[in-house]
């Protein structure tokens, strides 16, 4: 890859306990790129993921964004997550808020913008995602596809320059998983950098740069997706890909 | 005056008034009932200047319960190393050890001076009371905090986290609201408890409610059940209201069709 | 891959350590307690065959020699003597607040179950017993026992059965009034541990013949019961600390002992901090207790979900 690497994952590993989840992982990313990390469940694609903004520490290695070393330990966490943006499994939106108070909540306590300026956002973002109709509505009033919908307009709300997505489609009901990947492809469209887990293979097939396979921890393989859902080089690429498909 | 209370103890008295020994004594407090009755009624503004003093008190516990055990029950989520084991071990001293002894404790030993405050002085046994009401208290509150506190899911401090909150920020703004609106039951029931225990104050002579009644009783010693029976009702309004007030309070604040994932 | 595995960090294995040291003193020290209460008892009931009725198990003077030989204590020697000095005072009282305790959580409780019953499942009788709990519930525990003591006399009255069980016959009011108080918060208790048996359970013991009573005493309390115990714990604990208001109706408890010894000395600081120590180790032994009760009537797959 290019030199101007925009995130560069050397080598990092990570153990819960005893339990190593991740040995010595190594992807990097160009600004504007769609990486697609997949495998088994427990393989520490997502920790990997919350390595990326500190949510999980890494124990080794080095991750650097845009240049700044991620894992150092001088570096200021929350300057970190201000930039970049993560959409949760299971939505975690604030349950005590409505779809405007989670999204303008970053904005207002975290970038300081007064009130007014942070309803003012939260309200462009939520029409950027199509909820134009549900500024005022609770959490537990929503559909989980909207849900996940306020979930990626809090993080857009931020303006970051990486979007982290764990899972995002895999607590939904098959009929609703179509309008979150929707908000996602335009997403793609509009030339944002994106770290995605998924098991949607389509979709990934579609949007991706680059498809990165993990399993125990490793990095098997990884390439573009037409060589790894075309010609994986890995028995255990293959295996995993053929269990994937005849699920779907 | 005669509430079903009073004629189901009539009863019980009139039974009792068939027995031999002393019985000379009960019954006189039902023959001069209304007389004692009159005593109750004369007396209710010295009694009513006892249930403002049980309410001030009760208050003044609380607020100082919340303000202690609010931060003590975080310590005790958020907290690790010595000031976590220090707030729990002093939390289990003060649930263990019955009020009165925590009271007399804070009158004798602590031994808290009389505060003059100008208009008002505040007497020592009424900061003794306090301080140990509300202390015993905050030891309660601490337990509801910390409950409330970890049942919010981690996915939400974690949410809170990744948009760049501190982790003091994101418990502020995202966990304290959610934790206080689930800990109105518990502190429902703890507002009761401290009312009631508010009478234990008796026993380093503070003249609240019970006390008053106490000195009226002493006082004019026919008159003893329908002045015990006065205040009881006083106190059973008291704890009736407040419980619908914070019944009323947890449906205005509840959120919308409960917690969601 | 030679680190696949990462050690417990010292300062893991330090807290490790660090408790269980912390249990072990816990346990030696809850042991030291109860063989002190035990042997006063026993020593008092056989008429003082181990030291004289009234006299501290070791002699104060003695606890005084040593406590002042120790380099940095010897400051507290005369305090130390004196603690061991109210010792006979401190188990005797102990023995009526365990006595008293005990036997109004079994008495209330014998109470509180068809109040329960009633509650869940009565019509008229709901009502009888929502006014019973909410009053009883609704007002202080020392102005109730005003109204037994001093309102309605009620120590005159000790049927001679009962008199001169103990050694004031006010013990018997106290025990009437925790029993009728207790009665009314374990009831509350149970009757939240019957609702949450589910409805289906009583649908298959009518199924299978039984009337609505048996229904309810073969399978509902059985399963709600066990649903009751962490809140019986606490039931536990709260008689044991407000047995100490029968002080006020002069109940020889522990309390009143500690009281009577303080307004004769003046040494207020010492005793009631003794006393709170005394009352802790006993609701902290109530709590350890019930605790094993728990686990040894667990039944797999019940309850567990309810953890809250």
């Amino acid at each position: 890859m290019s030199d101007d690497d925009f995130l560069r994952v050397t080598d990092v590993s990570k153990w819960y306990g005893d339990e190593q989840v991740l040995n010595e992982v190594s992807f990097e990313m160009n600004r504007g790129d769609v990486t697609v990390l997949i495998g088994p469940s427990g393989s520490g694609k997502s920790t990997m993921l919350r390595c990326v903004n500190r949510l999980a520490e890494a124990q080794e290695g080095s991750i650097r964004l845009d240049g700044e070393e991620v894992l150092s330990p001088d570096l200021d966490v929350n300057a970190l997550r201000r930039e970049v943006g993560m959409v949760f499994q299971g939505f975690n939106l604030f349950a005590h808020l409505t779809a405007v108070g989670n999204v303008a909540l970053g904005p207002r306590r975290v970038l300081g913008l007064s009130e007014a300026e942070a309803r003012d956002r939260a309200e462009a973002q939520l029409e950027r995602v199509g909820l134009g109709e549900q500024f005022d509505s609770y959490p537990a009033e929503l559909s989980g596809g909207q849900q996940q919908r306020v979930g990626i307009a809090r993080a857009l709300a931020m303006q970051p320059k990486l979007m982290l997505f764990d899972e995002p489609t895999s607590a939904l009901d098959p009929e609703l998983i179509g309008e979150v990947l929707e908000v996602m492809h335009g997403l793609v469209d509009e030339g944002m950098t994106m770290l995605v887990v998924t098991h949607e293979m389509s979709f990934a097939r579609e949007v991706a740069d680059e498809i990165v396979f993990l399993d125990d921890g490793h990095v098997i393989e990884r390439g573009p997706p037409e060589q790894l859902f075309e010609n994986p080089e890995e028995d255990r690429t293959g295996r995993f890909l053929e269990r994937i498909a005849s699920h779907d | 005056m005669s509430d079903p209370g009073t004629l189901a103890l009539a009863a019980i008295a009139s039974v009792a008034a068939d027995l031999p020994a002393g019985a000379a004594l009960a019954a006189l407090a039902f023959i001069g009932e209304a007389a004692d009755w009159e005593f109750v009624v004369s007396n209710a503004d010295y009694l009513g200047v006892g249930a403002l003093l049980t309410i001030g008190i009760t208050v003044a516990s609380i607020l100082l319960g919340f303000v202690v055990g609010f931060p003590a029950g975080a310590v005790e989520v958020y907290g690790d190393g010595l000031l976590e084991r220090a707030v729990s071990i002093v939390g289990i001293v003060l649930r263990g050890t019955p009020i009165v002894v925590i009271l007399i404790v804070m009158y004798f030993v602590v031994g808290v001076p009389q505060i003059n405050l100008g208009v008002v002085s505040i007497s020592s046994a009424m900061t003794a009371g306090i301080l140990g009401l509300g202390l015993r208290s905050a030891a309660y509150q601490s337990q509801i905090f910390r409950a409330t506190l970890s049942s919010v899911d981690d996915g939400q401090l974690e949410a809170g986290r990744s948009i760049g909150l501190s982790r003091f920020e994101a418990v502020r703004y995202v966990v304290v609201p959610q934790a206080l609106r689930r800990s109105i039951p518990g502190f429902q029931n703890e507002f009761t408890i401290v009312l009631k225990d508010t009478s234990i104050v008796f026993a380093i002579g503070l003249a609240e409610l019970l006390t008053r009644g106490y000195d009226l009783f002493s006082e004019q010693t026919t008159a003893v059940l329908e002045v015990i029976l006065f205040i009881s009702a006083i106190y059973f309004v008291l704890t009736f209201t407040t419980n619908r007030a914070l019944d009323y309070l947890g449906d205005h604040y509840a959120i919308p069709e409960g917690e969601s994932a | 891959m030679a680190s696949a595995t990462r050690p417990a960090t010292v300062r893991e294995r330090v807290a490790d350590s660090d408790r269980s040291v912390g249990r072990l003193l816990l346990l030696s020290v809850g042991a030291l307690f109860w063989s002190w209460l035990v042997v006063s008892w026993v020593n008092r009931w056989l008429g003082g065959v181990l030291v004289p009725v009234g006299q501290p198990l070791l002699p104060p003077g003695a606890v005084e020699a040593t406590v002042a030989a120790v380099p940095g204590l010897a400051a507290y020697a005369a305090d130390a003597a004196f603690v061991v000095d109210l010792t006979p005072e401190l188990a005797r009282g102990t023995w009526l607040t365990v006595v008293i305790t005990a036997v109004s959580l079994v008495f209330g409780f014998f109470i509180a179950v068809p109040l329960a019953v009633s509650r869940v499942y009565g019509r008229f009788s709901a009502w009888l017993s929502l006014a019973y709990t909410e009053l009883l519930r609704g007002t202080p525990l020392l102005a109730q026992l005003f109204v037994l003591y001093y309102g309605l006399n009620l120590a005159s009255y000790v049927p001679g059965a009962f008199s001169g069980v103990f050694v004031r016959d006010v013990v018997w009011v106290a025990i009437l009034g925790f029993t009728l108080n207790g009665a009314a918060y374990q009831a509350e208790y149970i009757r939240g541990a019957l609702e949450s048996v589910e409805e289906g359970q009583i649908t298959a013991g009518r199924a299978i013949g039984l009337s609505k009573l048996e229904t309810i005493y073969h399978v509902v309390l059985p399963q709600g019961l066990r649903y009751a115990i962490p809140s019986w714990t606490n039931e536990f604990v709260y008689l044991i600390k407000y047995s100490s208001l029968a002080a006020f109706i002069t109940v020889p408890e522990l309390y009143y002992r500690a009281d009577q010894v303080a307004s004769e000395t003046f040494r207020y600081t010492l005793i009631f901090v003794v006393t709170g120590v005394t009352y802790l180790a006993l609701v902290l032994t109530a709590s350890k207790l019930m605790e094993r009760v728990e686990e040894r009537v667990a039944i797999p797959g019940l309850g567990v979900e309810r953890e809250e």
